[in-house]
């Protein structure tokens, strides 16, 4: 390699990308037993709702209000968007939950806590703009009723909700594309990091890693074997 | 078809002090917690069995 690559960030940033996330940790071929629970697949349930929403949002966007209102096919993908919606918002409060009773920030995993928790506060902006942007009745009764929250916070003169040229942009580009960053990041935390293990297996851990040799071949099942850094 | 719940009406309301909940959001914070506490309690299919990686 010559000097001149070295140098180049396109070199440092793949170094740095490697090394953050080898190939092996990026695309495991095995989890650790005690993923084998209930409670550990509401987060790809909540990943598997985004694409839905996501594809069925985009055949929405591409065909129009009146499509989604008239036509039968149109009524299924508005109807199959509207549940999607349901369905995320559903087990992501579930992975909330179980995320949150496993103080899943333990091992070095605050990061991933805090893109959690934001990508549910902005689904939530995500959502209302969907609401207020279906045309019809519905959206002008939520919109009207939901500006005196925004008024009452301030910040109804930036985010009006009975402009939909504004909600429309906010809902179709803005805020996915927040969501869909978020989650990302989220994603690849939980590759580097490793998933959270129960609270009484990390306790074993530590247990373990404080009655055997200093260069001993503890179990690990993430970088720092589950024990908080 | 008809559907199977007619939603063309208002929904009922549950109040207690300031707190107000539609019945339709009672049903779905309910059914989270049935799913919630049915995730942690019911087994795994093919729990025991090595998963690979790192068990």
């Amino acid at each position: 390699m010559s000097v001149s690559s070295e140098k180049s960030w396109t070199v440092a940033l793949r170094k740095r990308a490697v090394a953050a996330l080898p190939p092996e940790k990026l695309l495991p071929d095995g989890q650790p037993s005690y993923v084998a629970s209930w409670i550990y697949v509401f987060g790809v349930l909540s990943l598997s709702s985004l694409v839905a929403l996501i594809l069925t949002g985009s055949i929405l966007a591409l065909k129009g209000p009146t499509w989604w209102h008239t036509s039968s096919v149109g009524h299924f993908f508005n109807s199959m968007h509207l549940w999607s919606v349901e369905l995320f918002f559903f087990f992501m409060v579930i992975h909330l939950w179980g995320k949150y009773w496993m103080a899943a920030w333990r091992g070095g995993r605050y990061k991933l806590w805090l893109t959690g928790g934001i990508t549910f506060l902005v689904a939530v902006p995500c959502a209302l703009t969907g609401y207020v942007s279906q045309q019809n009745f519905d959206a002008q009764w939520i919109s009207t009723q939901a500006k005196d929250a925004m008024n009452s916070v301030g910040v109804g003169a930036f985010f009006n909700l009975t402009n939909f040229g504004q909600m429309y942009s906010y809902h179709v580009l803005l805020l996915p594309i927040a969501v869909v960053g978020l989650v990302s990041a989220h994603v690849l935390l939980v590759r580097r990091h490793g998933v959270v293990p129960p609270l009484e297996l990390e306790q074993r851990k530590a247990v373990l890693a404080a009655t055997s040799s200093p260069g001993g071949d503890g179990p690990s099942d993430t970088p720092n074997g589950g024990v908080p850094s | 078809m008809a559907a199977i719940f007619n939603l063309n009406h208002h929904a009922g309301y549950l109040s207690w002090h300031f707190i107000s909940l539609s019945v339709p959001n009672v049903i779905v914070i309910i059914l989270m917690l049935v799913v919630f506490a049915a995730a942690i309690l019911a087994p795994f299919p093919g729990t025991g069995r090595k998963t690979g990686g790192h068990s």
